[in-house]
């Protein structure tokens, strides 16, 4: 089974990715599961016809609201099947200002592994759409624990999502000398602002200083956003399209590269900011 | 030894004081007609337990309550369980219920105050919450956390000063394990002196007694390791002085005169306090004369001290003037600079010139016995251990843990203190002539 996680900035478009990445793989014959493992249990909407799934820890929680305990929770109650067949599941947690996330991703996780969803359901690829905007080590948690194999950074040509990005590699470097063997940074996707020019430029160098690659560039067009919008897959509402195209490249790309590093991220804030001049100032 | 296992040896530290949580339970279980609910997971109600055994509560009279955090509080927040665990302890025949917080609520950032606050019309009782994790500190800072929170939300001030009062601030801090005798010798002192105590911060303190605490006039802490953020607020908040401060607690002849003759002073009892000073001693050196102690043997002989500073600062006189040892080392649990300044003061003015260790450690204590290699150490039952393979033939357990003297309190302050130290050191004396191996290391 490959296990493939998107991290990135919040806000970035990584569940975005990760769903078009999931219908692509889907149409290409593979089994999916796409494991969103944010509280706010959006990441399945794109599969799940624009509705929100029920999440792990809602559905644990009620459990333990009426005596059961953690052993009363079945597959059945927290994997849901898309209509295109994709298994989809929400880590869910806490609601805004309580508890803590990062525990909650990994007791989600934890849930899915005790109850071997992975071979019940016979995974080819587990997609784990990781929360962007969690700091603690709640967001490190799909990497440490072995979940995440081969990990996709997801920025766009905006300055702060290539600084978060960076971020994400040092804990990536960090984290890759402790977890499972195998575990590294396989590639940066962008997830255009619509300055391409600009992340045509900066993106790949900043992959190349990471020393990891370039895999793929996602435009930022009227056709994705009336998918979201629409709550479907590139793949399933406009299979016809460029777009859906970049999914399928990407998602074959994704098959085909079983190289990970790890990275080596940029340190020193000013000579991250020096690469990013250079490239603005070609423009 | 090469630098990467001289820095792994040091990060070995085995510490003496337990955390934050333990020493907010221990002043909040101070006070009687309450009870105390933990916020936290089923283990940190080990700890309850614990300052439970040190403040001597009663099962009968003292309830404990835990929330018994798990994972869905952790990942959800705690805050409806404990909501909860309020309710159902609604009809507890209390005045108070102390509501302490452990790590995981305070990490994942439970409200325990909104949840007291929305609590309380519910309730008959005060509902206090103490923020106390284990990862604010020592049990040192819980304590002084504990008192803190108490101070500021109970005590009432109607600007009325009960002329010669006294809030004792007697945090269980020391490892004395017989610090409620030397707490009723204390109150005794000032019975004798005419000095009403307002409140005792905390042992069996009624809650109406800490609403009054700002009408004393003055404040006595018994502890050189927790308690004077407590005594600095009363100053600063209700012009309430501090006295004794800075001076060594009145353990051996010489503390024990200069103390009480500063509290005559300042309550103008001077004439009590030179009586009480000339008939104690008078009473030592008659006792000692009747029962002539084999203390006498230690002449000069090189000693450690192990404890806290409640306790340690105090010994280091009584070992040099008392029992005429010379300190080699002085090792103390706490490392604040109060603490340094009182025992670099007591040094410079008995002439020693010791190893000092603030701080220490199991670890740091052992290495220290080991450069120092002392013939007698005043310490606990983990200084025996410590001890093992460095030639001490005498260890005198003084501080907690202890194996001796658990269960009747026996002052170390005053001059029935100084006999009761006495007899710890001739006890160890006797004891270690029965063994053939430790009698010829006490020979030789």
């Amino acid at each position: 089974m490959r296990q493939i996680a998107i991290y990135g900035e919040g806000g970035i478009g990584k569940s975005t990715i990760a769903s078009n990445l999931s219908a692509a793989l889907n149409e290409m014959g593979y089994t999916v599961m796409q494991v969103g493992c944010d509280p706010k249990r959006d990441s399945t909407r794109n599969l799940a016809g624009g509705r929100l799934i029920p999440a792990v820890l809602e559905t644990y929680r009620d459990q333990l609201r009426v005596g059961k305990d953690e052993y009363a929770i079945s597959l059945d109650s927290i994997v849901f099947k898309s209509p295109g067949g994709i298994y989809c599941v929400e880590a869910g947690g806490p609601e805004p200002g309580i508890g803590c996330a990062g525990r909650g991703v990994l007791t989600a996780l934890q849930i899915l592994k005790d109850l071997k969803a992975f071979e019940t359901y016979k995974i080819d690829v587990a997609i784990y759409d990781v929360l962007g905007d969690v700091v603690c080590g709640g967001f490190a948690m799909p990497i440490r624990e072995g979940f995440a194999k081969e990990i996709y950074l997801v920025c766009s040509g905006g300055f702060m999502s290539i600084y978060a990005a960076n971020n994400i590699a040092r804990a990536v470097q960090r984290l890759s000398r402790r977890a499972e063997a195998g575990t590294g940074l396989a590639g940066i996707i962008c997830n255009s602002n619509g300055d391409e020019t600009l992340e045509h430029s900066v993106i790949p160098e900043f992959a190349r200083r990471l020393g990891s690659e370039f895999v793929q560039f996602v435009p930022r067009t009227p056709v994705i956003q009336a998918c979201e919008f629409e709550g479907r897959a590139v793949v399933e509402h406009s299979p016809n399209s460029k777009e859906a195209g970049i999914f399928r490249d990407l998602a074959k790309q994704i098959m085909e590269n079983k190289k990970t590093v790890v990275p080596t991220p940029i340190n020193d804030l000013t000579e991250l900011e020096q690469m990013y001049r250079q490239h603005l100032n070609k423009k | 030894m090469d630098q990467s296992k001289q820095s792994r040896d040091d990060k070995c530290n085995d510490p003496y004081l337990r955390c934050a949580f333990n020493g907010a339970a221990q002043t909040a279980l101070g006070v009687s007609r309450s009870a105390l609910l933990a916020h936290s997971p089923q283990g940190c109600e080990y700890l309850v337990n614990n300052a439970f055994a040190w403040q001597e509560c009663d099962y009968m009279e003292t309830m404990t309550l835990c929330t018994k955090l798990c994972v869905d509080e952790i990942v959800h927040g705690g805050e409806d369980l404990l909501m909860r665990t309020i309710r159902e302890a609604k009809d507890l025949k209390i005045d108070a219920l102390f509501v302490l917080s452990a790590c995981g609520p305070e990490i994942v950032g439970d409200d325990i105050v909104a949840v007291c606050e929305d609590m309380q019309p519910e309730v008959d009782f005060k509902l206090i919450p103490i923020q106390s994790p284990g990862f604010k500190g020592s049990q040192y800072d819980g304590i002084d956390i504990a008192l803190d929170t108490m101070i500021k939300r109970l005590a009432n001030d109607d600007g009325e000063k009960i002329p010669n009062s006294v809030c004792l601030i007697a945090p269980h801090a020391n490892a004395n394990p017989t610090w409620m005798a030397d707490l009723e010798w204390v109150k005794q002192v000032l019975s004798e002196m005419g000095v009403k105590v307002v409140a005792t911060l905390s042992h069996k303190t009624p809650l109406s007694d800490i609403e009054n605490v700002p009408s004393a006039e003055a404040s006595l802490i018994l502890s050189h390791d927790a308690g004077q953020r407590a005594a600095d607020y009363l100053s600063a908040k209700y012009g309430i002085e501090q006295v004794c401060k800075g001076m060594p607690l009145p353990i051996g002849m010489t503390n024990t005169q200069r103390w009480l003759n500063a509290l005559g002073e300042r309550f103008d009892a001077q004439k009590k306090a030179e009586k009480m000073v000339e008939e104690g001693e008078r009473m030592v050196t008659a006792t000692c004369r009747r029962k002539w102690p084999m203390a006498r043997f230690f002449y000069r002989t090189p000693a450690a001290i192990v404890a806290d500073a409640t306790v340690g600062i105090p010994l280091v006189r009584f070992v040099t003037e008392e029992m005429e040892m010379t300190p080699e080392l002085v090792a103390l649990y706490s490392s604040r600079s109060s603490v340094r300044d009182m025992l670099e003061g007591e040094l410079k003015e008995l002439g020693l010139k010791p190893n000092v260790v603030y701080g220490t450690d199991v670890y740091k204590t052992r290495r220290g016995l080991m450069d120092v290699r002392p013939k007698i150490v005043f310490g606990s039952t983990i200084e025996r251990h410590a001890s093992e393979g460095l030639g001490v033939p005498y260890t005198v357990e003084v501080v907690r843990p202890m194996r001796q003297f658990r269960l009747i309190n026996r002052a170390y302050f005053g001059y029935t203190g100084i006999l009761n130290l006495f007899e710890c050191v001739q006890n160890e004396w006797v004891l270690r002539w029965r063994s053939k191996d430790k009698r010829y290391e006490a020979k030789w």
